[in-house]
């Protein structure tokens, strides 16, 4: 067992020095998910006679969570720091539920599908001390620009995301050449957008997961 | 020629009882067969002030308080109409005279009417040449900055009177409820331009809500105008179009309302002067006030529909229209 493991960690050291040691810049694609976040609540209401409110219907928001596609070009600028470009697109629901009315009209749910892109960057710091040959788990930081196109692309409304999180990549091959390796990576990170569509102001946060292919160069 | 426009007691605001009055956003005469809204062609718009004073308000009083309430409605940014005081006149409101003035009139036999805005308009070319606006000095008034225990608050009133002056109709967004010796008594309004007043002692009525921006933007619309955008509909039941259905445009990131109605034999209605972004619509039989003070009695006005929101968020894009938005209704 112990010959077992050295063998496998001196394969290891081969593929890393062919792999992921060598090679600057990889390019990546893959899909996410983006949970639901909460983008606001507040009711309708009319003025009162001492200057009170009246409510008439309440509303509460989100964005639903949906499926989007992303692509990355990363550059490393030293053995643990690297930095990346990135872009995405998603389409998920705008969602306003309605209820509490005030002539008990029936609670619904109003819902548009909207178009978001987000093209950022983010830097990439790969944990040291618990690197392996094919494994490289890492914690990246990022942000970026917002834009999301309502119906029909009538309106857009931008804003900033940032993320936070982490993730493995694993090296499938490496090989000598003008491409070193290829690759899987996956993400979990933090998504907070602030302003777009967001109908409260501040930062509204929500899950990530996502899942590409690399290329090393 | 001259003629003084019919409509003239019809722009009332009233206390607890609405009374007849056009329920479009913006007023229009007919000249020659065509519609042409009335507004104000020059600006700024001149008016003057009678110096008749009422308990509790002097004659400078009155002149400061109607002073303010125009300078409320030019303050709106997106709006290009302004106001400038021409002096004080001995002649009472509703004189054909080419000066639009202020004023209180005695007119005990009103007793349910506030305050009136009438128009003069050149019978030729629609356009308006006078408005004027009396207060009825039967009921007791107060210009005290927190209102004043049962008398109604002169800016309020005069506010939603410059509305009409200006070419606004009334809007239905609020909340009555019928009293048991008649009329109706106000819950909640979100718009100067509701046609029934506050309690005497409120001074709720200072302020210019959402629906009343929108409509003198619509109707006045400044550079700042060019960015807001509509919302267009129809309004169906069984598969036909009913009038008289009131479509509230509500903005969940403002809390705001802007509303119309439904204003053709198809249910088709037009919200304008809306800021850019997502709102959510809700549509309501208007019986927060008696039918004939928004319409015609001739027209069939259809009350037998449940409160709606239609299940989709319309978006208002700038400076353009959001596409006809589809509602069907059911009958209660």
């Amino acid at each position: 067992m112990i010959v077992f493991c050295g063998a496998a960690a001196a394969r290891g050291a081969a593929a890393q020095t062919a792999g992921a040691e060598a090679g600057r810049f990889d390019v990546s694609g893959g899909v996410s998910w983006i949970g639901q976040t909460s983008i606001g609540a507040s009711d309708a209401g009319e003025t009162t006679p001492s200057n009170g409110s009246l409510r008439i219907f309440s509303t509460s928001s989100d964005l639903g969570a949906a499926p989007a596609v992303d692509l990355r070009v990363g550059v490393r600028l030293a053995r643990a720091i690297g930095v990346e470009a990135e872009a995405a697109y998603g389409r998920p629901e705008l969602r306003v539920a309605v209820s509490g009315d005030i002539e008990n009209a029936a609670p619904t749910t109003a819902v548009e599908k909207i178009q978001e892109y987000m093209i950022g960057g983010a830097v990439v710091w790969r944990v040291p001390g618990v690197q392996r040959p094919r494994l490289a788990p890492f914690v990246a930081v990022g942000g970026g620009y917002l834009r999301q196109l309502h119906d029909r692309a009538l309106l857009a409304q931008t804003g900033r995301y940032y993320t936070l999180g982490g993730g493995v990549a694993y090296l499938l091959a490496s090989r000598s050449g003008w491409l070193k390796a290829t690759g899987v990576r996956v993400d979990a990170r933090a998504v907070v957008r602030r302003d777009g569509v967001a109908f409260a102001p501040g930062s509204h946060a929500a899950p990530s997961l996502g899942a590409s292919l690399f290329l090393r160069f | 020629m001259r003629r003084r426009a019919s409509v003239a007691l019809l722009l009332a605001l009233v206390v607890a009882q609405a009374n007849p009055a056009l329920a479009y956003l913006k007023f229009g005469t007919t000249v020659g067969g065509r519609q042409v809204t009335l507004k104000w062609s020059q600006m700024p718009v001149r008016y003057f002030v009678t110096n008749v004073s009422v308990p509790g308000v002097s004659a400078d009083d009155f002149q400061a308080a109607v002073g303010r309430a125009f300078a409320t409605w030019h303050a709106v940014e997106t709006a290009s109409i302004s106001y400038q005081l021409g002096g004080a006149t001995n002649a009472a409101p509703g004189r054909d005279d080419g000066l639009s003035t202020l004023g209180f009139v005695s007119r005990p036999d009103l007793d349910r009417v506030l305050a009136s805005t009438s128009f003069l308009v050149d019978a030729a070319t629609g356009a308006l040449v006078e408005s004027d606006i009396f207060f009825n000095a039967a009921f007791p008034w107060s210009v005290a900055s927190g209102g004043e225990a049962n008398r109604f608050d002169l800016e309020s009133i005069a506010l939603h009177e410059i509305g009409h002056f200006s070419g606004l109709g009334h809007s239905a967004l609020g909340e009555t409820e019928l009293r048991a010796g008649g009329g109706r008594t106000v819950l909640a309004a979100e718009a100067v331009m509701f046609p029934i007043a506050f309690a005497p002692g409120s001074t709720a009525g200072r302020r210019l809500k959402a629906d009343d921006i929108a409509g003198i933007s619509d109707l006045y619309p400044a550079g700042g105008a060019q960015a807001l955008g509509s919302i267009s509909g129809r309004v169906t039941k069984n598969g036909a179009g009913i009038f008289g259905a009131h479509v509230v445009a509500f903005d969940p990131a403002t809390g705001s309302m802007v509303a119309n109605f439904t204003l053709n034999a198809n249910g088709q209605f037009s919200i304008g002067g809306l800021s850019p972004g997502p709102r959510i619509v809700r549509v309501e039989p208007l019986d927060d006030a008696d039918l004939d003070g928004f319409f015609d009695p001739s027209r069939q006005v259809d009350l037998d529909f449940r409160v709606a929101f239609p299940d989709r968020v319309v978006i208002v894009p700038r400076g353009g229209d959001s596409g006809e938005i589809a509602i069907a209704v059911v009958a209660k």
